[in-house]
Order: structure tokens, then C-alpha cells, then sequence
């Protein structure tokens, strides 16, 4: 067990292992000698809650290392704005969704146009023209995208001036 | 400050921690004491609370004698004293809030 413990102990990130390795293999040990004499349940379900609390605390671990954001929080969960869905979201959806909605006219419309009985005839004459509105309805919603990032401070460009002024405050200090 | 309330495995250790320190195996043992056995950590679930409340500094590290990592106790600051009593206190509030509510429908 100890030995396994160990190998689980190496999916933690370098910098908790040499915080708490060692002592959690003490800990871990001196938890295992008090199993002995207890029926077959209760050592099982020692050995899956430690391995399952390993896994989960080195996922924990990474992802709070990598994200910043901490998903097992000293207080309980509320709804934080990180987790939050901005406003704009709500208008590049319905723009989206008019974008959906707009092509599927059209291919209504061209099959109205190129097969009124039902018949599917050949899709290469209809590709040059179904591929222009793909073209024009995804640079559309690009545009509608960073119009909205644009409205809010957020463009590239935007974020590029700021970080600029920063550096220069920085290297003025 | 913001009540959010405290996870159960947090507040335990805690309140583990809140009349002396104690090393990992210690609070391993004494939380299943207090829990009545209702709540048994895990080594790894035990290690996660601790590093984050090392982090935020509700608690420190105790009396390493000899200096090697196996012996390392843990104690409240006065920081984490003091959320613990918050927390107290608003569970406090919260049962006798929940109490009156029921005298009253029972009335």
C-alpha cells in the first residue's frame, strides 16, 4: 500500500511534494497499523478513500496551479464573477443565433431554387455561393464579436494600449 | 468580511486545532473523534485543507524540534481564531433563527 501511496504521491506538483510528502507516507503509515483486526470493509474503504483523496487532491492541486483559481475554496462555493458568463455573451449568442437561423433561410432558399421537386441534384454549382455566405456570415459574427469587445474596452488593441501605459508608468517609476 | 460558510472538512480541522496543535495524524484521529465518526478525511483531503489554510495563513506551523518535516505540528493564528468564531457565531445565529422558525409554526 505504502509503495503505491508513494507513486500516487508523484502525480502532485514538485513543489507540494517537498512540503508534504514525507510527512503525509507518516501519516498515511501510522493510519494503515491502526486497520489491523478490522474486517475486510473497513480496510477496503480505507484504501479507496485514500486513493480516491490523492487523485483528487493532485487534480485539485494542478488545475489550481495552472487556472489560479482555487475549486475547492476554504469557504463553501458561491457564484463567483469568474465563473460568471459577461453580459455581452448573452448579445454574440442571439447574434449567433441569428447567423444560424439566416442560413438556414438560405439553404431553404436554395433548395427551393435547385431541387423545387425534391430532387438533390449535384452540390458543386451551389458550393461557390453556399461558401461565400458561410464566409460572409462567420465575418459577420466575427465583426459582431469584436464590435461588442470593442464597446466594452476589451479589443486586442485596447488591452495592448493599456498594457503599453502600464509599462511605461513602470519603467517611468 | 464575507459569511460564506466554512466546508465541513475545514472547519473541523479547525475546530481540531482550536484547543492545541497538532500534527496530521492527530487531527486525522481527532476529527473522526469530534465527527462521531461521521466524517473520516483522508490523508490527501487532510493535506488540501491544511496547505490552503497555511495559504491564507488561518494557520501555522508549530515547534519543529528536531526539524524533520514528519514531526511538524499545525496551530490556529489569530486569524484563523477569529474566522472560526465567525463561523460559530453564524451557525449560532443560523439554529436559533431556524428554532424560532419552528416554535412559531408550531404555535
Amino acid at each position: 500500500m505504502l509503495r503505491m501511496y508513494r507513486g500516487l504521491l508523484q502525480l502532485y506538483p514538485a513543489a507540494y511534494r517537498r512540503e508534504f510528502m514525507e510527512e503525509m507516507l507518516r501519516v498515511c503509515e501510522q493510519a494503515q497499523k491502526d486497520l489491523v483486526g478490522l474486517p475486510f470493509t473497513a480496510r477496503a474503504a480505507f484504501y479507496v478513500r485514500e486513493i480516491a483523496g490523492l487523485l483528487a487532491g493532485a487534480a485539485h492541486e494542478h488545475l489550481t496551479t495552472i487556472l489560479e483559481v482555487d475549486f475547492c475554496p476554504v469557504r463553501s462555493r458561491d457564484m463567483k464573477p469568474q465563473y460568471r458568463f459577461p453580459r455581452s455573451t448573452v448579445g454574440l449568442m442571439l447574434v449567433i443565433l441569428a447567423g444560424v437561423l439566416l442560413a438556414i433561410e438560405q439553404a431553404k432558399g436554395i433548395q427551393v431554387k435547385y431541387a423545387p421537386g425534391g430532387h438533390v441534384s449535384a452540390v458543386w454549382s451551389t458550393l461557390p455561393q453556399f461558401a461565400t455566405w458561410v464566409l460572409a456570415l462567420v465575418c459577420l459574427a466575427g465583426f459582431a464579436g469584436w464590435a461588442i469587445l470593442f464597446a466594452l474596452g476589451r479589443s486586442g488593441v485596447q488591452r495592448l494600449s493599456n498594457l503599453s501605459t502600464e509599462v511605461v508608468a513602470e519603467i517611468k517609476r | 468580511m464575507k459569511a460564506l460558510p466554512l466546508s465541513e472538512p475545514v472547519l473541523l480541522v479547525l475546530l481540531s486545532l482550536s484547543d492545541r496543535p497538532r500534527h496530521g495524524y492527530s487531527i486525522l484521529k481527532d476529527v473522526e473523534q469530534i465527527s462521531r465518526g461521521r466524517v473520516v478525511l483522508s490523508t490527501g483531503t487532510l493535506y488540501g485543507a491544511l496547505h490552503r489554510l497555511l495559504a491564507q495563513a488561518w494557520i501555522e506551523r508549530y515547534g519543529q524540534g528536531d526539524g524533520s518535516r514528519d514531526s511538524r505540528a499545525y496551530r490556529l493564528t489569530s486569524r484563523g481564531r477569529q474566522n472560526l468564531q465567525w463561523e460559530i457565531a453564524r451557525m449560532k445565529d443560523l439554529a436559533r433563527l431556524a428554532s424560532l422558525r419552528l416554535a412559531h409554526k408550531e404555535a
